[in-house]
């Protein structure tokens, strides 16, 4: 009668431990998403830097402020697209520090699985013999 | 590497070479739409490039009808071709002259070009590591199916 009680422990134990589990791989997942929207985001950006640097001094350049076309000095947008490649940037190693971090998570979280797994499977071989 | 991969999935369980073929079709599924985007740019840019051909062919002054909407139109005249307004992405627009318009629409037509042809690249590798491990999982269940039913 213990070992069956302590078997619906075990059961118990694995189901919030699969929960877990799957709420980290859809943070994973949202933080995958998230970063292929700022490398895209990083890319536009520093092509449009590279457009910029091959301009001349005088060259006019505009800015898309909603539906009107501003214009902006050259050295400005240049600054201000550096300005955004750096939050980008910053922003990618962020993402890259917490994905590390779930991604550790998630592997200890399939290692304590495995384990309860196991314990249940021992409990359920002793069962059958008994 | 693709060699050295395909030697190592023969001793692979049936459940890891079902992981892999998973994986790397997905991956390729992945790059397939990456590619079909750099199909779709390329020839934006392209018809980008032949409309500004078109313009500066034209006078100042010609006559033209200028699209409001898709179905309306009205009429104008070309004042000046010479200098064209390029949209260099994330809402920043420069005045080039028609010529440096052409020059950046070829640059960036290039840019995608060598980027398709490397991504062809590792879509294949990625097709025929997929192919392979479909290959080896095949002969696999063949192998395993005899031995069940026995």
């Amino acid at each position: 009668m213990g070992s069956a009680a302590a078997l619906r422990e075990l059961q118990r134990e694995l189901e919030t431990k699969a929960n877990d589990l799957s709420k980290l791989q859809k943070d994973i997942g949202k933080n995958h998403q998230v970063r292929k929207k700022y490398t895209i985001q990083l890319g536009e950006n520093e092509l449009v830097l590279k457009e910029l640097g091959l301009l001349n001094e005088g060259a006019n350049v505009y800015k898309l402020i909603g539906p009107v076309l501003v214009k902006q000095d050259l050295a400005e947008a240049n600054a201000n697209v550096r300005k955004r490649i750096e939050y980008i940037s910053a922003e990618l190693k962020r993402l890259d520090a917490t994905l590390q971090d779930l991604e550790e998570k998630q592997n200890s979280k399939k290692e304590a699985i495995f384990k309860v797994q196991q314990r249940i499977q021992s409990l359920q071989a002793g069962k059958a013999k008994a | 590497m693709a060699s050295s991969k395909g030697g190592g999935m023969e001793k692979m369980s049936v459940e890891q070479l079902k992981a892999i073929k998973e994986q790397t079709d997905l991956e390729v599924n992945l790059l397939q739409d990456s590619l079909n985007n750099i199909r779709t740019a390329t020839s934006r840019l392209e018809s980008a490039s032949t409309a500004l051909h078109d313009l500066s062919l034209r006078p100042q002054g010609a006559k033209m009808l200028v699209p409001l909407t898709a179905s309306l139109y009205v009429p104008g005249t070309l004042d000046d071709a010479r200098k064209v307004l390029v949209d260099i992405g994330t809402g920043y627009f420069v005045e080039k002259t028609m010529d440096e318009g052409k020059d950046y629409c070829e640059r960036k037509i290039n840019l995608l070009k060598s980027n398709f042809d490397q991504l062809i690249e590792v879509a294949t590798k990625k097709k025929t590591i997929s192919d392979e491990a479909a290959v080896i999982l095949q002969a696999k269940l063949k192998q395993l199916a005899p031995a069940s039913s026995s």
